[in-house]
């Protein structure tokens, strides 16, 4: 199976890896299976929005920490920053 | 209920909708089948659909929530289009290669049974390959 979203940038991975937990640890804390947890990481399944916060929760860090665009995949993003 | 015990249910299931559905499509006499066990296919989607609903609702909370998780939901979707798709183009196909000009209610009926037999096939082709994988990936993924 492929990637479900080519533009997007998943850090799952590291901020795990940052937190010190397994994929196994993180699955059974946020209710879904190990494979799931695998399957985002890799790209192959973007998880539906509760989801992504259950493990920002767990992380204890924002959804934008674990998942980004690649820069200039959406210009509203880069134009939007002249606003901040 | 585990991955595994999941697995071999689909497994059995698709797999006697494969050999029903070839028995049809190309006429074997391997077991010389009669054609009043035809329901059996059908009576073994029931009875799995069945198993797995009992499982979802009544099921051991801790494996359900791993078992029953949105990324296998997606897959199941992702199958049923599959299928859907699959078996609109062959009823596509199989309604092109038909001769309109003799049609009788012999050649209705063997149209009927061919299109049933097709999408056994396809039906049951996806649900194995899929409770193979789903196996495989609770395993090595």
């Amino acid at each position: 199976m492929g990637k479900d979203h080519k533009d997007l940038v998943v850090l799952l991975t590291q901020k795990r890896k940052e937190a010190g937990i397994t994929q196994a640890s993180l699955a059974e804390a946020v209710q879904v299976s190990r494979k799931s947890i695998n399957a985002i990481e890799n790209g192959i399944y973007v998880p539906s929005t509760v989801l992504a916060i259950k493990i920002a929760t767990v992380l204890n860090c924002s959804v934008e920490d674990l998942f980004k665009l690649h820069d200039g995949t959406f210009p509203l993003l880069t134009e939007s920053k002249k606003y901040d | 209920m585990t991955y595994f015990s999941r697995a071999v249910l689909l497994f059995i299931c698709g797999i006697v909708q494969i050999f029903f559905s070839a028995h049809l499509l190309f006429d074997w006499n391997i077991l010389d089948l009669p054609s009043d066990l035809m329901f059996i296919p059908g009576i073994l989607v029931l009875l799995t659909w069945a198993i797995l609903s009992l499982d979802y609702h009544f099921g051991n909370k801790d494996s359900k929530v791993a078992l029953y998780d949105e990324y296998i939901a997606d897959r199941f979707y992702k199958l049923g289009a599959a299928g859907y798709s699959i078996t609109g183009l062959g009823l596509f196909g199989l309604f092109a290669i038909q001769d309109y000009s003799a049609w009788s209610l012999e050649t209705a009926n063997a149209f009927i049974l061919n299109l049933s037999a097709f999408f056994w096939f396809v039906f049951g082709s996806l649900i194995v390959i899929f409770s193979y994988g789903d196996y495989k990936e609770s395993v090595d993924g």
